[in-house]
């Protein structure tokens, strides 16, 4: 911990600038200083010597005299005080003792260095302070010496207080930003690499932005892992509905009411209403798709919708299972009932439900 | 006539994104990037219908409707937003915005959508229709007013319709009622959540987030 320091005043100097150095320093009239070194210097001289003691550490010429000076008026001091000379010199010895062990070892961290002969030094002081004299300084001396440990060592544990509370804050914010530097490195800077390098593709692209817009959505707004496609339904249902997007240019709109965990038949869900998402996307020529989610305390269901072509049911080849397989027979063998709603030219609409089991 | 229209949001890159698709659809007379610009300038224009960013630099889109609405009453507010909190979007709806519309709707569709709110009908997309749903669910209301705390069966099948991707007009023929019907049926709704203390609202806002 720096000392603080103060230059002497020339301009408004009485007899070194001293005082009105110390006040410009501290911002108070130099008149309300030079009135407290006044009644210092009535207690047998103190002020006078304390006076000579921050002119030789502000003119920097030893701080050992400055010290020395400094012992001598607190002694004085302490002497007017109506302290026995013993206690005066019990006092000094440990603040003697304590400024060496403080320069020394620069503060009281563990770690620190240590002065023993500043330690030494101060349990000879308090050793003289202890075992001397009257009444008055049995009482008062513990408190000096609590005191004077209490004023050095106070400010030194404060900071280092201080200093670990703000390591532990600028430990966790470092934390947090890496955290999401990895997650954005990871999602958009992959994403906008993959847009420059399909910039001439605008089907490409927009669906590149759509999928990115998703995740971080999902990670801002719902707390859903970047990537993490099991944790709920809806979180499923939004990676099917990116990778459809993906692959076949088009929008999917996800609506929702309503959310649960995915679970066996609901699995069943998720893979039935890709399903559905890819058959419109392939089929129906329209470039969205709307999806909507409701999920109430004894069912799940899934809506699959487009304004496309339709088709004529009757019209497709038996050889082509998609529908009747992986829509409406995987509902099920899930337990849960599947329809299909189209006209040609009418669009096509996919339900799909399922109960929800027990848990 | 073609509508006068306010546009606030902060993004310039958004505004003349918009500002080219509207085209001369409607009638931009001006725009605003902050609560504090947009305020007096909304005053001073009374335009048929202000578009909303939800968020804003020094504040957020209820702002600006509480602090117009008394003065200019006959301005109708559309929220358009990115940001799907559910707090946000709620906070400007119930502070009287007359529909809420995602940020990738096309021109033409938000066109459409001014003329609705500009006739004083409400705009609901997918999204928002199935916050309502679930912030509605039956089975769960506790006191308050059962009219305003309750959506009629006709009221939730409308409204999922909506949130299936249904636009008003096919939800008429599907439910074989007048597209006027359908769209009474969606102010009710709107007039609900506007109204409504059922606290699912504000449990449902700080608990979920739309999507």
């Amino acid at each position: 911990m720096p000392l603080p320091t103060f230059a002497p005043s020339s301009d408004e100097r009485v007899i070194a600038g001293v005082c009105a150095g110390i006040a410009q320093t501290l911002a108070v009239d130099p008149t309300l200083v030079r009135l407290v070194f006044a009644l210092l210097a009535l207690a047998g001289g103190a002020g006078i010597i304390l006076y000579l003691a921050l002119w030789a550490y502000s003119r920097k010429m030893s701080v050992w005299v400055a010290a020395v000076l400094a012992l001598v008026a607190g002694s004085l001091l302490l002497g007017a005080l109506g302290l026995s000379d013993r206690s005066v010199l019990g006092i000094a010895l440990i603040a003697a003792g304590l400024a060496l062990a403080w320069r020394r070892g620069g503060s009281f961290r563990p770690d620190a260095p240590l002065s023993y002969g500043g330690v030494a030094l101060a349990a000879v002081g308090a050793v003289v302070l202890l075992s001397g004299g009257g009444t008055s300084s049995a009482v008062l001396a513990p408190g000096a010496v609590a005191g004077a440990l209490l004023l050095i060592a106070g400010p030194l544990v404060w900071r280092l207080a201080l200093d670990r509370d703000a390591e532990r804050t600028a430990r966790i914010r470092s934390d947090e930003r890496s955290d999401v530097a990895a997650r954005v490195h990871d999602s958009v800077l992959q994403t906008l690499a993959l847009i420059q390098r399909h910039a001439n593709e605008p089907r490409r692209v927009a669906s590149l932005a759509r999928r990115q817009e998703r995740e971080l959505r999902g990670w801002l707004y719902a707390d859903q892992p970047i990537g993490d496609e099991s944790a709920s339904l809806v979180a499923a249902l939004s990676a099917a509905a990116g990778d459809v997007e993906d692959l076949h240019g088009v929008r999917v709109e996800i609506a929702s009411a309503g959310d649960c965990p995915v679970d066996g038949p609901v699995g069943a869900v998720v893979l039935a209403a890709r399903e559905a998402m890819t058959n419109a996307a392939k089929f129906a020529g329209v470039e969205e798709i709307d999806v909507y989610v409701e999920v109430t305390d004894e069912e799940v269901s899934v809506f699959v919708r487009d304004r496309g072509s339709g088709f004529d049911r009757s019209a497709v080849p038996a050889d082509r299972r998609g529908l009747v397989e992986s829509i409406e027979g995987r509902l099920e063998r899930a337990g849960g009932r599947a329809a299909v709603v189209t006209t040609p030219g009418g669009g096509t609409e996919v339900e799909l439900h399922v109960k929800r089991s027990a848990s | 006539m073609k509508r006068r229209v306010v546009l606030v949001d902060d993004h310039d890159l958004f505004l003349a994104g918009v500002r080219a698709e509207l085209g001369d659809r409607v009638d931009v007379v001006g725009q605003a990037g902050t609560v504090a610009a947009a305020v007096p300038l909304i005053k001073e224009l009374d335009p048929d219908v202000v578009l909303l960013d939800v968020h804003l630099p020094d504040g957020s889109g209820d702002a600006i409707i509480n602090q117009v609405a008394p003065e200019r009453p006959g301005v109708r507010f559309l929220a358009l937003s990115v940001s799907d909190a559910a707090e946000d979007v709620i906070a400007v709806i119930r502070a009287g915005a007359r529909g809420y519309v995602t940020k990738t709707i096309s021109g033409e569709e938000l066109a459409a959508a001014i003329e609705q709110v500009a006739n004083g009908d409400a705009v609901f997309s997918p999204r928002l229709a199935g916050f309502v749903l679930d912030a509605f669910r039956a089975g769960d209301r506790v006191g308050g007013d059962a009219e305003l705390d309750e959506l009629t069966p006709r009221e939730r099948e409308v409204l999922q319709l909506i949130a299936r991707g249904y636009m008003y007009k096919e939800i008429a023929a599907r439910l074989h009622l007048s597209v006027k019907t359908v769209e009474s049926h969606v102010s009710n709704v709107l007039r609900k959540l506007q109204l409504s203390t059922r606290h699912e609202l504000a449990r449902w806002a700080t608990e979920h987030r739309l999507i």
